[in-house]
């Protein structure tokens, strides 16, 4: 018997793959297009243009043609842009979150969350726009000398609403920029030709130095613990276009918190969405496993949860109180879109929180998918229910009245869905849709270290 | 005058740096181009403090002066009642003057960032596209006697450059060129 | 308050007790004020352009039935939630009190119309016209409304403006009664009486502290310039 021991010996994981494989695997998205990508792309124009067409005839004929009225002043274009200001805050809770959190696992997913803020913050913006009645004079709203002699008035929440999102378009965009930087470069050593130009143009000639990569990470942290703040305000900003008013059912404390949390539950429900559809269209199944959508899944759970501890809060104060006015709105929410009110409470609260308890579920993509499409209409409609019914009942009975949409708004907010996806497909097509840097980086700092009688696999960190 | 000398992983890499410092090269003079960042001192050690926060911090203090004008000051400038708010009315003016506040901290934090990066740089610098491919990069950058050299904090002035400084930039390059290769570089590359 | 920088504080009183609900205030304010002509349609659909109404309300069971009647109209608010929600000063709030509305400044954001709790703010959705021989009987004080575009009642602004400047060429203040609005004018039960409040002796401010006194929706702060009187023994009727 033999008296040496031999060292324990810390060795690279077996399943390792050359930075080559990581690369051209990650980066397929970026290879030319398919005829099925054009297919998409061109199936997404139309649904645009047909929405272009629709706001059109607005713009040509009158705001006769959406479905308001007095006394419901606002209805569809409302609703969507507080339903796409909420899907973007996805990328600054996951992205900054768990950046911040040093959560290794946010890897793969990071792009794809920033870059759906970024355009789904870009759609929200153009709803206030195009629901004006004199859209062609918008700029009377912003901010710069002119020769009318006008100012906007700051006291407005629609003001504070576009101070919000000008700051977040701009913080957003460079967060999804800082992010691609080292990307960028990686995409540039790759190219040729005049992308090889571009693309070197959007790295800044970065190199990769130490002294980079220190400051780069610096900056990346401070960028996340930035960016947090700004998307809570954004949309706080959004529900006090509510909460300040006099509108019974609109002016309600409770608002920015549960505007939110709202916002988070559809922007983590629509990571998972994108996340699936990605996986599937780039064959990204190594990279998107089963413990990302088990972690997602678990963040869903919790934020439903939350959602549906706000608005128990907020039915039941109204409840107890029985204000008769603020009464009267809820029990004519309830009465005239009850099966709305349903598929709500199904989709955001009752669905999510069952599901997602259940670790099998949570790592099945099919129930996945249904349950996060699920939560987002339901988001959908919750906004809808926020604005719509308090506009139908207010103060005075005589005049009460209701809404439905016109088929002009329906087709404007199709055209939104359309245009969001078609930024992101066009993103995918031209930028690393996956951080490849990054998840080269995990790759890199793994290792396989024998404890006892089996081999764990271990990870390099800085303090 | 630089030298890159082109590694094809991590351990040798290390070596090759380990040897460069043997040989009287300081740290300051070396660096590793990666396309992944390594923890520091995995291949070499950097100055870990940085300024570009000032910068942030800033923009902050532009931002929230240029965010109360623009709510509170113009709202002076520009009076008109409006329900019973007064002219320059408190919250409003603070959710305005945090956003922009916030928005020109963001934008100082890039800025900065780039400035002390010392990126957009104009010319283009000595690279090899194998560094995107996982292959490591060490740069050696060859200083001579006389040399104006800009000093780490704290080093003093023979740390800084090191005692390598009196061979001639020529024999600079070849020692380092042999280190490297001796370490297992698969080339060498020299501006 | 200390709000009164002027001595006009414009102000309405409407006896309640006296309205009979006959709508001449509503017609004499469409035809003064250059009020869109609506179709049935338009109506139907809840997009009538009045900026005055009658509200009806009807109390009891049969045969014991009455009518109620409301004449609502800007409440010209002191407080009004509509002016500071206008993101480009559209609505805004004047020296004499008045509840302003620039027509050519509007945008069509529509947040006024959501956050006046008496919904008296309509909205231009169609572009109007008036049809031959309708179109002779615009007055040339006032703008001609383009579609997209939110209005509400001025208390008949151009004649509180010509009574005042005729007022300054005589260096006199308005008289009590000198200045009416369309609606006052017109109605035949003398039920809506206008007038300067800042003036304690004038009708409008003796009516404004009757005991019969009320304001609408008073409990929202608003502060409206318009009193409503009701009571006075005659409640059941």
């Amino acid at each position: 018997m033999s008296n040496a021991h031999p060292t324990p010996q810390v060795t690279r994981p077996p399943t390792a793959k050359s930075a080559t494989a990581v690369n051209d695997e990650l980066l397929s998205s970026l290879n030319a297009p398919t005829r099925s990508w054009y297919a998409l792309v061109a199936l997404l124009s139309a649904a645009v243009a047909w929405g272009l067409i629709a706001f059109g005839w607005q713009v040509t004929h009158g705001m006769y043609v959406t479905g308001i009225n007095r006394p419901v002043m606002w209805g569809f274009y409302i609703t969507g842009f507080v339903f796409w200001v909420g899907l973007s805050h996805s990328g600054t809770m996951v992205s900054s979150i768990l950046r911040l959190s040093r959560a290794n696992w946010r890897r793969p997913i990071l792009r794809s969350a920033e870059a759906m803020t970024v355009f789904c913050i870009a759609v929200a913006g153009l709803f206030p726009l195009i629901h004006l009645g004199r859209n062609w004079i918008f700029f009377y709203m912003i901010p710069y000398p002119n020769q009318r002699g006008l100012w906007p008035n700051f006291r407005s929440p629609l003001l504070w609403d576009m101070t919000a999102i000008t700051a977040y378009i701009i913080g957003s965009s460079l967060f999804l920029y800082l992010g691609m930087l080292p990307d960028l470069a990686l995409v540039r050593d790759r190219s040729h030709g005049w992308r090889r130009d571009v693309y070197a143009l959007l790295a800044m000639g970065w190199r990769g130095s130490a002294h980079e990569w220190a400051v780069y990470h610096k900056a990346s942290t401070l960028m996340a613990a930035l960016i947090i703040p700004v998307a809570v305000s954004v949309h706080s900003i959004v529900a006090w276009d509510f909460a300040v008013t006099v509108v019974p059912g609109w002016h309600s404390t409770i608002f920015p918190p549960y505007f939110v949390i709202g916002a988070i539950l559809s922007g983590v429900a629509a990571v998972i969405t994108l996340m699936i559809v990605i996986r599937r269209a780039f064959r990204l199944e190594e990279y998107l496993t089963a413990l990302h959508f088990d972690n997602m899944g678990k963040i869903l759970l919790v934020i439903s949860l939350l959602w549906s501890y706000a608005y128990f809060v907020e039915v039941q104060t109204t409840w107890y109180a029985h204000e008769p006015i603020e009464w009267e709105v809820f029990s004519f929410m309830a009465d005239r879109y009850s099966w709305q009110l349903a598929v709500m409470l199904i989709g955001n609260s009752l669905l999510p929180i069952f599901t997602m308890c259940f670790k099998r579920l949570r790592r099945c993509i099919p129930v996945l998918l249904a349950v996060t499409m699920l939560v987002n209409v339901g988001m959908f409609i919750e906004r809808f229910l926020i604005i719509v019914p308090s506009l139908s009942h207010k103060n005075m009975p005589f005049a009460w009245g209701s809404y439905s949409p016109s088929w002009v708004e329906i087709s404007v907010n199709v055209a939104a869905l359309a245009g969001f996806s078609l930024l992101f497909t066009l993103f995918a097509k031209f930028f690393p849709i996956v951080a490849v840097t990054d998840v080269r980086e995990l790759e890199a700092r793994k290792a396989q270290v024998p404890l006892g009688r089996a081999e764990l696999p271990s990870l390099a960190v800085e303090d | 005058m630089e030298t890159i000398g082109i590694f094809a992983d991590v351990e040798s890499a290390g070596r090759a740096v380990t040897g460069l410092v043997k040989a009287g090269f300081v740290e300051a003079q070396i660096t590793s181009l990666t396309s992944v960042a390594y923890p520091d001192g995995v291949l070499v050690k950097v100055e870990q403090r940085s300024w570009f926060r000032w910068v942030a911090l800033a923009g902050a203090a532009v931002g929230a002066v240029a965010g109360f004008c623009l709510a509170a000051g113009t709202a002076w400038l520009y009076p008109v009642r409006t329900g019973d708010k007064p002219i320059i009315a408190l919250f409003p003016t603070g959710i305005v003057t945090f956003e922009i506040t916030m928005l020109f901290a963001i934008i100082g934090t890039m800025v900065g960032m780039f400035l002390e990066m010392r990126l957009v740089s104009r010319r283009p610098r000595l690279y090899d596209p194998a560094i995107a491919e996982g292959c490591i990069g060490i740069s050696v950058s060859f200083y001579l006697p006389g040399e104006v050299v800009v000093c780490r904090r704290g080093d003093a002035d023979e740390e800084c450059i090191g005692a390598i400084a009196n061979l001639s930039a020529r024999e600079q390059r070849e020692r380092a060129e042999g280190i490297m290769g001796q370490a297992g570089a698969l080339r060498t590359i020299t501006e | 308050m200390e709000k009164t920088s002027s001595p006009y504080q414009w102000g309405m009183a409407i006896d309640l007790d006296r309205c009979t609900g006959c709508g001449a205030c509503v017609v004499a304010c469409q035809a003064e004020n250059n009020v869109a002509i609506c179709d049935k349609k338009e109506i139907a659909q809840g997009r009538d352009m009045h900026w005055l109404r009658i509200e009806r309300y009807w109390t009891g069971e049969y045969p014991d039935v009455r009518v109620r009647f409301l004449p609502v109209l800007c409440q010209h608010c002191h407080d009004a939630p509509c002016e500071p929600v206008c993101p480009v000063y559209a609505s805004y709030h004047n020296q004499d009190g008045l509840n302003g509305q620039v027509y050519n400044r509007c945008v069509g954001t529509r947040y006024c119309a959501n956050n006046c709790p008496y919904a008296v703010r309509v909205f231009n959705f169609y572009p109007h016209d008036w049809p031959k021989p309708l179109d002779n009987q615009l007055s040339p004080d006032i703008t001609v409304r383009s579609r997209g575009v939110m209005e509400k009642c001025t208390f008949c602004i151009q004649r509180i403006r010509r009574a005042k400047e005729e007022a300054k060429g005589e260096g006199r203040p308005v008289r009590d009664g000198e200045v009416q609005p369309a609606c006052a004018q017109t109605c035949p039960a003398e039920a809506l009486v206008f007038g300067n409040l800042a003036d304690p002796q004038s009708r409008v401010a003796r009516l404004s502290r009757s005991p019969r006194r009320f304001k609408l929706l008073e409990h929202l702060g608003t502060h409206p310039s318009v009193f409503y009187l009701k009571g006075g023994g005659r409640e059941h009727v």
